[in-house]
Order: structure tokens, then C-alpha cells, then sequence
């Protein structure tokens, strides 16, 4: 009985993430639903005050342990990723709720505005505006089919001119957000509706908008996919994107020369660096010390090497690892002197309302420099996606090691993950490593001072 | 530049770049693996395959490299268009704005790779030749100003595909073996095409679809 009980095999989550017929999901899903371990609905509700305030501790340990079930996936994940404090009440939850959705309405009508097609349940896959900011009239008829007509005598004479430079570089952005659109996810049955298809398409282009500095980049529409399978409301879908992009805008950013993301790449080679120095010097001998092999799990956080079930389960455990009580009020430009005395009274009782892994950084941060109080509401120096790839990296060490004899062969050994990563496994492996990074971390602060303030 | 088997006697580093959706990715599939998939992802980062086969009797190992099409991320893929002796320069055939867009990926490709890099010309999605809206005559002509290799596939019909890498591979490979009649005895060796003259003349017969090649 024992021995039964201890393997609960669990509950496979297929039937909520329906795939076509015909069509498999790629890797297989090794995340099930175990009942004593998964944050049920019923212990997610058991979970708040009468008035909603919410008791957030044992739900993340919940979560890191066992995941969240997919019938209260949206509603917490919108807590995780900082929609709404975990403190508020149902009612106070409720009003900011109204008011974002108010919010989205408007961006949409203004994107609407300047392209109607925003919003009309349909959505473009061709250029409609140029570099100079001529409007290519009718994407659908390509302007080089006609002989008749060639493109330079078009745009000298006929052809309508946008000369505001944000609305251009947002327009160039539409045909790319629909090319994309159409290539995500499509083996699920979700996005046999074309209506699906045009929410996607319509969220990234009003977030687009909304975020001028990052706009669209690939990759970010396998972000934004599962929030519309998880919320049902368009707005609400679209509000924990842009929380989820807070954290991951600056992988998009791009300047003439370099793409965001180096950042975090760079940060990764400083991990491998101090946990496994062996491997860092061989992959900086192949001439893989930028680490651009890590672009794409870091981009997309391993949705290419996990199912779509699995990379939503690993997406839970790493939020409620980094989980940050201030993140909301960080967010929302909270005053300071609440959440300095809010520091204080976490201090003495609620540390257990961060996750794991932030708590740790915490600590470890009141170590490195004694006396000084982490500062309220502040940011973990370096997120935990860092040390999942490293985790990925270190469980494939030997293999890079011995067989790895250029770039090619680093790709190719990474290239089999899929299929063959646990997230689970793999969010073990992080904390781990992180542990260990602090703590050599700590013994080299006195001879690599940028440690310390790479730190601080 | 290693290699997991040590068999090959080359190993020919090939880059495949144009703009989003042309079939970049669908050209190496079918390619590498003799597929083409109907759900295809968007390529982020850079991607790769390779391909061992058999020319003039040795055995070549063609490393490709597949390229993420959105120009914002240029700055990282360009790095990867180090060491490359070939070039796959796509686009899609039913779209001629990324026909126009070809100058400038050439510009980036001539500022990064090697000087004498062997390119070819490819428009791909020729199964679709109801929504052609780049005439051959263009491209061709497009082609031979630039002296690039130049045909048109189809990754889904699994049209030319095949011929397009080997026409491109087996040039590499008279450019390089030519050279390393000269050098030392190492048995496998990363190609470089440095001060070789790459244009030379071309069969006509190699089985481009209203295209051919030129150069």
C-alpha cells in the first residue's frame, strides 16, 4: 500500500492542452497532476483570508514541489508573475482588474486607429509599410506582380506616406508578429480557431505599442501563447504578458550591435566560470565563450526543448522560486517608506513568503555585505533561467568535455536535449548550482571584487 | 573544427540566411534529413544540421548553419557567418519583398564572411508558381551582376533542394581541393577560401527549374 501510494504515477495533463489529430506535441510530457503535491483548486482557495489575502508560502512550496493544476494555472500565475499582491483583497484584486482591462481597451483602440485590422479578428502575414514609411496599399497584392507598375513609380506617385518614426517602426513590426503567429503552437488544437490566432496577433501588436524600446522580437510569441490558453479574458491574457516581459524585456532589447540577451549569456559564463571552470576553458577553446548556444533557452525559457505542458510546469517552479512579495508594488511604483516598513515586518515573520531561491539570494547578500539591509522590493542580481541552463550545461559536462571538439559538436549535443531534459530534474540542478556559486562566490569576494558588486 | 564520427576528409561550414518565413529552416530539413515539416517554428537564434556526402570520392561533411530571419537579430547571427565557405541566400518566390531585401543581406554577408565565399542564389517555394511574384529573369539577372550561383526550389516538393547544396558544395570542395594540393598533410581540414578565385564556369545542366545557374 505504501509502496503504491509513494508512486503515484499521476494524472497526465494532455486533455487540457489538446493536440491536433495527426500531429504529435514533440517531447513528451513527463509533468502529471499528484494529488498531495500538486497545488490543487481546492488547496489554492483553502489558501486566502475571508477578504482574499492570500497565504503565499505553502502554495510556492506546493508549486516547486509538484506544480500547479491546470485549472487554476491563470489565477496564480498572475499572483507569481506580480499581476496583483498576494496581500490584497478579492475586492481590491477586482478593481485593479477593471481598471487594466479599461487600460488594454484603450491601447487596442489606439492601435486600432492608426491599423484597423487590430482587433477585427484577423490579422496580416505580409509587409504593409516600407522602411521610409510608404504604405504598401494592399499586402496582399505583392507590388513586383505587376509589370506594368513597378515599385519605384509606385511609391513617387500614389503612395500614402507615414512620417510619424514610432508608427512606422511599430507598422514594420505587424507582418513579422502574424508570420510568427501563424508558426506557434500550431500543433495544439487551440490554434485551429482562427479567433485564437488573431488574439495572439493582437496582444503582441498592441504590446508592441506599449513598449516602443523592445517592440516585437522572435521568440515572443512563444512567450505570450500560453497566457491566452490560460486566461480566458483577452486583457487579463495581455496584462501577465507584459509581467512576464518585465522580467524578459531586456533579452529583446536590441542596439545596432548587440541583442539584450548577451547580458544574461554573459552572466552565464560567469556562473560556469565559478562552478565548473573546466568546462568554461573548453568551451572558450572552441571559441564558444559568448555562449550563443544558450540564445534561444534563455530567450524562450526551453519552450523548444520542453512539451508545452512541461515548459509551463518548469515556468511555474522557477516563479515560485524567484518569488518576490515587493514585485507588486515594485511594479506599480509603490512609495518608498510603506515598503521599508513592510521590510521590517517581514523581517521578523513572513521570509517564508519569498521563494526559495530569492530567499537565498537574500541571505546571501546580508553576508556578502554586513550591515546592509538588501534594499526593499529590489531585484535578485541575476534571474534563475541563468542557472537552469547552466544546471543543463553541468548534467551534459563529461559528454561536452569528451566529444566536443568545435562549436558544431556543442550545438549538436545541446540540440538532444529535446526530448531529454526534466524540467524537474533540471530545477534541482539550478538550486544546486546556485547554492555553490554563492558560496565560492563568497570565498573568492576577496580577491574578484567584482563579484561583490556584481552582488550588491 | 571537430566532428563526432572523425570520418570526414572535409568539413564545409554553410550559413542560410534571408528573411523570416522564406523556408530557411524547411531547406535544411529537407536537406539534412529528407523532411519538411507542415508546424515549422520560427528559428530563434541560430539552428544547425549537418550532412556528410560523398564528392569526388571524399568524404565531405557540410555543416549548415540556419539563421533566425528578423533583422534585429543580425548582430548575433553574423557572428556565425565566421568561417563559412558557402552561402544559401533565400528567398521566398511568392514574395518580392524578400527578393528585394537580397542586396542587403549580401551587404551583411560580404561585410562579415570571407571574401571569396561561395554564394548561391535561392528562391525558394517554386511549388507555388500561381503567387510568383519574382520573375526568374529578375533573379537571374540579379544573379549574374553579382556572380552568385542562383536556383529555384521548392523544400516541400523537394524540388532542386538537393542540387542546390551540391552545386554549392561541390564548388567549395574544386576550390578548396585545388588549394590543398599545397598544404600539409593534415587529413581533415576546415576550408578556407582565401585568394581563390571562385568563379568558374558552370554547366548549365544542373536541373534548376526555369533557372539555372550563372557565374
Amino acid at each position: 500500500m505504501m509502496n503504491i501510494l509513494r508512486k503515484d504515477p499521476g494524472l497526465p495533463t494532455d486533455s487540457f492542452y489538446e493536440v491536433r489529430a495527426g500531429f504529435s506535441d514533440g517531447p513528451k510530457t513527463n509533468f502529471r497532476i499528484k494529488a498531495g503535491k500538486t497545488l490543487s483548486e481546492k488547496r489554492w482557495r483553502a489558501s486566502f483570508t475571508d477578504e482574499g489575502c492570500l497565504d503565499i508560502g505553502k502554495c510556492l512550496s506546493r508549486i516547486y514541489h509538484g506544480g500547479i493544476h491546470p485549472s487554476i494555472r491563470g489565477e496564480v500565475w498572475e499572483i507569481l508573475l506580480g499581476c496583483y499582491d498576494h496581500k490584497s483583497t478579492f475586492e481590491e484584486r477586482e478593481q485593479i482588474r477593471q481598471r487594466r482591462r479599461e487600460q488594454y481597451a484603450e491601447l487596442k483602440e489606439s492601435c486600432s486607429r492608426m491599423f484597423p485590422t487590430v482587433g477585427s479578428g484577423k490579422f496580416i502575414t505580409a509587409r504593409v509599410i516600407t522602411a521610409n514609411g510608404d504604405l504598401i496599399q494592399d499586402p496582399n497584392v505583392d507590388l513586383g506582380t505587376n509589370p506594368e507598375k513597378p515599385p519605384t513609380l509606385q511609391s513617387e506617385e500614389t503612395v500614402a506616406r507615414e512620417h510619424d518614426k514610432e508608427i512606422i517602426q511599430w507598422k514594420l513590426a505587424l507582418h513579422q508578429i502574424g508570420l510568427d503567429v501563424v508558426r506557434t503552437d500550431r500543433t495544439l488544437m487551440f490554434y485551429e480557431k482562427q479567433e485564437n490566432l488573431a488574439k495572439l496577433w493582437d496582444i503582441l501588436a498592441v504590446y508592441a505599442w506599449f513598449d516602443k524600446d523592445v517592440g516585437y522580437g522572435q521568440g515572443m510569441s512563444d512567450l505570450c501563447s500560453p497566457m491566452i490558453m490560460l486566461l480566458e479574458d483577452e486583457a487579463d491574457a495581455f496584462w501577465c504578458f507584459e509581467r512576464l516581459m518585465r522580467r524578459l524585456r531586456g533579452n529583446f532589447r536590441c542596439t545596432g550591435n548587440s541583442v539584450g540577451v548577451e547580458t544574461q549569456l554573459d552572466s552565464l559564463a560567469n556562473v560556469t566560470q565559478v562552478v565548473d571552470p573546466k568546462l568554461h576553458r573548453h568551451l572558450e577553446h572552441l571559441g564558444g565563450g559568448g555562449y550563443l548556444f544558450a540564445f534561444r533557452m534563455l530567450m524562450v525559457l526551453f519552450r523548444r526543448e520542453l512539451s508545452f505542458g512541461d515548459s509551463l510546469y518548469l515556468w511555474e517552479m522557477m516563479w515560485a522560486l524567484e518569488y518576490n512579495p515587493e514585485l507588486f508594488s515594485l511594479y506599480e511604483g509603490g512609495d518608498e517608506t510603506n515598503s521599508k516598513s513592510d521590510t521590517l515586518r517581514l523581517k521578523r515573520k513572513a521570509i517564508r513568503q519569498y521563494g526559495k531561491y530569492e530567499r537565498a539570494n537574500r541571505r546571501n547578500r546580508a553576508r556578502v555585505k554586513p550591515g546592509s539591509e538588501p534594499e526593499p522590493g529590489s531585484v535578485s542580481p541575476l534571474p534563475i533561467s541563468v542557472f537552469l541552463v547552466a544546471s543543463v550545461l553541468k548534467d551534459r559536462s563529461d559528454k561536452l568535455l569528451t566529444e566536443a571538439r568545435g562549436l558544431d559538436d556543442v550545438v549538436k549535443i545541446l540540440n538532444d536535449i529535446s526530448g531529454n531534459m526534466d524540467a524537474k530534474k533540471t530545477c534541482t540542478g539550478a538550486m544546486k548550482i546556485h547554492k555553490k556559486y554563492l558560496k565560492r562566490q563568497k570565498r573568492h569576494s576577496f580577491q574578484i571584487p567584482w563579484l561583490v558588486s556584481n552582488a550588491s | 573544427m571537430g566532428d563526432l564520427n572523425a570520418k570526414a576528409d572535409y568539413v564545409f561550414k554553410v550559413v542560410l540566411i534571408g528573411d523570416s518565413a522564406v523556408g530557411k529552416s524547411q531547406l535544411l530539413a529537407r536537406f539534412a534529413k529528407n523532411e519538411f515539416n507542415v508546424d515549422s517554428k520560427a528559428t530563434i537564434g541560430v539552428e544547425f544540421q549537418t550532412k556528410s556526402l560523398l564528392i569526388d570520392g571524399k568524404m565531405v561533411k557540410a555543416q549548415i548553419w540556419d539563421t533566425a530571419g528578423q533583422e534585429r537579430y543580425r548582430a548575433v547571427t553574423s557572428a556565425y557567418y565566421r568561417g563559412a565557405v558557402g552561402a544559401m541566400l533565400v528567398y521566398d518566390m511568392t514574395k518580392r519583398q524578400s527578393f528585394d531585401h537580397m542586396t542587403r543581406w549580401l551587404e551583411e554577408l560580404r561585410g562579415h564572411a570571407d571574401k571569396n565565399i561561395v554564394i548561391m542564389l535561392i528562391g525558394n517555394k517554386c511549388d507555388l508558381e500561381t503567387l510568383r511574384a519574382v520573375p526568374v529573369e529578375d533573379a537571374k539577372e540579379f544573379a549574374e551582376r553579382e556572380k552568385l550561383y542562383f536556383m529555384e526550389t521548392s523544400a516541400r516538393e523537394s524540388t532542386n533542394v538537393e542540387t542546390a547544396f551540391l552545386t554549392a558544395l561541390t564548388e567549395i570542395y574544386g576550390i578548396v581541393s585545388k588549394k590543398t594540393l599545397s598544404a600539409d598533410g593534415d587529413s581533415e581540414k576546415s576550408a578556407s577560401l582565401k585568394g581563390t578565385a571562385i568563379l568558374v564556369d558552370q554547366d548549365a545542366n544542373s536541373g534548376a527549374k526555369g533557372g539555372g545557374c550563372c557565374g
